[in-house]
């Protein structure tokens, strides 16, 4: 009876694919990571009183396996990332698992993105292949991909069906380098008076602000310290112009204040005279001078 | 399908004037930002040709940003488009050029 409602489905009736219910109900998620848009969709199946499923006629072993049911689960991504270490071109893909007993699985994402689940692909040099790692976790009854870890430079995206759970590692193209060279850094690094500003322009609060390279970054810091920026990074956009990166616990920057404060330092003769600090709408937040 | 890339900054059209910039009589609830939408109108070649980058819904007749300060004045509300505005008007009163505006723009904003 599934396999003749396939059939159906994949002539393409229209009356079907409205107002129905359906034992595999469409799912997406989509997670934006510094600018990159990470997609996927899928139908999702519910076990159903079905325990196992894989190695079961369900999903049998070495099958090639549309993690989702109907039509391909598929994945776009609007720039180039890498999963688990492997380039992904910027595209839409069918995603497919080669679904192996006692052997790592195999993820499958197939430029020919618009298949039916009962059209596996065969094995094709256009294709990325990667080796994937399966962990047991409890029983998932619905099947689910999602996003649950994310990180500045990208996140893990994660398949969780049955007993089985496969994380995978998403990276993105990163939008701002992090570092900066010693002698890049050289200019900067040094003792500020830094002066907060009212609306008026004047002068509201004095703070020190000093600046160090640390690990190839280059870091900012008030005294006292800014209780929500601490130590932070100055991440260049531009000659002269940095925004903070602000640090977690961890020591990985998770924020990047971008636009919201630009750091736009002004040279004499070659050497910085001073910096202004703007908001968002152009407005200067503080002045700060070298300390001679 | 994802949009394309960042586009390109648009070329400023020829003859562009700054007529259609909202005046103080349309911005009575807004008067602190006079001076702003004053000073876009003086420049209408220069915000002209600048890709407005606040990500919102722009209207069928949206060009650059100095569509944001025509019209329904997107940027009234807006604080990507003012910032944007701001630092236009800051960079050409130093002297700078277009292309360095561009690039400033996108360096904050892009």
């Amino acid at each position: 009876m599934i396999r003749h409602l396939a059939v159906f489905a994949a002539l393409g009736l229209p009356a079907l694919l409205e107002a129905q219910i359906r034992a595999s109900e469409v799912g997406t998620v989509s997670q934006t990571i510094d600018g990159t848009v990470i997609s996927l969709e899928y139908s999702r199946p519910r076990a159903r009183g079905r325990d196992p499923i894989f190695g079961t006629k369900a999903v049998r072993w070495d099958e090639v396996w549309t993690p989702g049911a109907n039509w391909a689960t598929t994945l776009e991504v609007s720039k180039p990332v890498e999963i688990e270490g492997r380039p992904v071109a910027k595209g839409k893909y069918s995603v497919w698992m080669v679904v192996r007993k006692d052997q790592p699985w195999t993820l499958v994402l197939e430029p020919r993105w618009h298949r039916y689940h009962m059209e596996p692909p065969d094995s094709t040099k256009d294709q990325i292949r990667i080796p994937v790692r399966t962990e047991t976790v409890p029983f998932t009854e619905v099947l689910t991909w999602s996003m649950p870890e994310i990180r500045m430079d990208g996140g893990t995206l994660a398949f969780q069906w049955e007993r089985v759970r496969i994380p995978l590692k998403v990276t993105v193209q990163p939008s701002l380098v992090m570092t900066l060279p010693a002698a890049d850094a050289r200019d900067y690094i040094g003792e500020y008076r830094f002066a907060e500003l009212d609306s008026a322009g004047k002068e509201s609060k004095v703070s020190a602000f000093s600046i160090t390279h640390e690990n190839g970054t280059l870091k900012g810091r008030w005294t006292p310290d800014d209780p929500y920026m601490k130590k932070f990074a100055l991440i260049r956009i531009s000659p002269d112009w940095f925004v903070p990166g602000i640090y977690d616990e961890q020591g990985t920057i998770y924020e990047v204040l971008k636009p919201d404060l630009v750091v736009e330092f002004k040279r004499e003769k070659g050497k910085i005279a001073s910096f202004v600090i703007r908001d968002m709408e152009d407005n200067v937040w503080g002045t700060g001078t070298p300390k001679r | 399908m994802f949009a394309n890339a960042i586009p390109p900054h648009p070329k400023p059209r020829p003859g562009i004037t700054g007529s259609r910039v909202l005046t103080s009589d349309q911005l009575s609830k807004s008067p602190a930002l006079i001076p702003l939408f004053d000073s876009i109108r003086e420049i209408p070649e220069v915000i002209d040709g600048i890709r407005c980058n606040c990500g919102c819904t722009n209207p069928p007749e949206f060009y650059s940003l100095l569509s944001c300060y025509e019209s329904k004045g997107m940027a009234r509300d807006c604080v990507i488009c003012q910032g944007q505005g701001r630092l236009a008007v800051r960079l050409h009163k130093e002297g700078k050029t277009l292309d360095q505006i561009r690039a400033a723009i996108d360096a904050k904003f892009a």
